[in-house]
């Protein structure tokens, strides 16, 4: 005859101790390392649009990052931008320059795709297209969530590169070219590899596809 | 070992500054004091010390919050005199405040960088001389963006030809900024240091006591030459700013 064995009050605690530490271990290798958990992805078929010639949907890890684009605004620029979505020059294109909860930057075409990254020259990469002239607008603000045209210390520079700001950068009014503001998917952004204490990323997130929104 | 090295270098060197004004006009620890005014003109502080330049060879300090309050005004007033095409014209964007503005250890009312779009001021600087000195250092950004307007060697043909000017401004004793009784072709003593300061000194009276001035030219055939050079070349650029 088997005798049942009662477990003691301290095996009980000690039971009760390793249930606890497997299910932490299991949190943070398994939930708390995705990124992408709890974030909103921005399925496209649950989201109206007034003016959908104008929306962009740029397709990350975490999920859609929707554009609204302001070609009132900025007329050339906004054409250019359309002009490289469409062309899917886009695609792969890493955001090589992140600052934590202040802006990220990707666009750089010829040395900022994720297929073939040089650090010794990204920045300086063109997109053949020719430089732009900057429009600057001094009514267009810098909120959370603006996109604008990357350029060198010089205005009327702007090609590809192009930064979304991740807080209200009011210095930034009438310096850079607006493109337009983040509709949804802020919190995408924030979730975008940092380079931690440096202000280039390595191994960083990149933009898995971007296109206009398609209408049916 | 190459690709090592070179990650070693833009990963060490080019750490995050995540101080966007830095970024633009390339001047640290400054903060926005007043952004949006009329022509556009965007006024920022500092908020701790800082040194920029060749060697760090200018260097100026934060400023105590209720000293620039009360001097604000004054500022305000006197660069509201220029419109925004104006201001555009001669690269004039941002007008940064500090107090004990050096320039390789010698003391300084403002520094004109018409690269970087930036006035930086001294808000501590002679209370005397103070509102002049802003149109001093505005002149010498107009005569950097029109160079060919103010040009240092026709302007020096004003003078008798048995005058000399300094080197440079700060090479002679010629430092006085108190306006001559008798002016004999010059407004003060440190209008005879160089050309644009010559220059500036007169844009400067002409824009804080454009009446005087206008008496002084009476009885002085120089002065008169010099005044009138100024305002036409000045008119050129914007016929409202004398």
């Amino acid at each position: 005859m088997i005798k049942t064995i009662k477990a003691s009050k301290s095996e009980k605690i000690l039971f009760i101790f390793l249930i606890i530490l497997a299910v932490s271990a299991f949190t943070s290798f398994f939930l708390l390392k995705n990124k992408c958990l709890f974030i909103d992805k921005n399925d496209l078929k649950k989201l109206n649009f007034e003016n959908p010639d104008n929306i962009a949907v740029m397709n990350l890890e975490c999920g859609n990052v929707i554009i609204e684009l302001y070609p009132e605004t900025s007329p050339k620029a906004v054409e250019r931008f359309k002009t490289l979505i469409e062309k899917k020059k886009y695609d792969g294109s890493a955001f090589y320059k992140v600052v934590e909860n202040t802006l990220v930057q990707a666009g750089d075409i010829e040395f900022g795709n994720i297929e073939y990254l040089d650090y010794s020259k990204i920045g300086s990469g063109k997109s053949g297209l020719g430089l732009l002239k900057s429009e600057l607008s001094d009514d267009f603000e810098f909120t959370e969530g603006s996109i604008g045209f990357a350029r060198s210390k010089e205005f009327d520079t702007e090609d590809s590169e192009f930064f979304i700001t991740l807080k209200e950068i009011p210095i930034y009014q009438g310096e850079y070219t607006p493109i337009g503001k983040v509709k949804f998917g802020l919190d995408i952004l924030k979730k975008i590899k940092t380079g931690n204490k440096a202000i280039y990323v390595l191994r960083p997130d990149y933009i898995k596809t971007f296109r206009m929104l398609e209408i049916n | 070992m190459k690709i090592i090295i070179l990650f070693i270098i833009i990963f060490q060197f080019f750490h995050v500054n995540a101080d966007e004004i830095y970024n633009l006009i390339k001047i640290p620890n400054l903060e926005i004091y007043k952004l949006k005014n009329e022509n556009n003109i965007r006024y920022l502080n500092a908020k701790g010390d800082f040194k920029i330049g060749v060697d760090d060879n200018i260097a100026c300090n934060k400023t105590n919050r209720e000293n620039l309050n009360s001097k604000f005004p004054i500022i305000e007033r006197n660069i509201k005199r220029y419109n925004s095409k104006f201001l555009k014209k001669i690269d004039l964007k941002y007008v940064v405040f500090c107090e004990g503005l050096f320039v390789s250890k010698i003391n300084t009312g403002g520094i004109p960088d018409n690269k970087n779009r930036t006035l930086i001021l001294d808000i501590n600087f002679n209370e005397k001389y103070f509102e002049r000195m802003i149109h001093h250092e505005i002149f010498h950004m107009i005569q950097n963006s029109y160079e060919d307007h103010f040009n240092d060697l026709k302007f020096a043909l004003f003078n008798n030809s048995d005058f000399e000017y300094a080197e440079c401004s700060t090479c002679s004793d010629r430092l006085n900024l108190d306006l001559y009784e008798n002016t004999n072709g010059f407004l003060t003593e440190y209008s005879k240091s160089i050309p644009s300061e010559d220059m500036a000194e007169i844009f400067s009276f002409l824009m804080v006591n454009k009446n005087l001035i206008e008496e002084k030219i009476k009885n002085d055939s120089i002065l008169n030459k010099k005044v009138n050079f100024i305002k036409s070349k000045i008119s050129k650029i914007d016929e409202n700013i004398l």
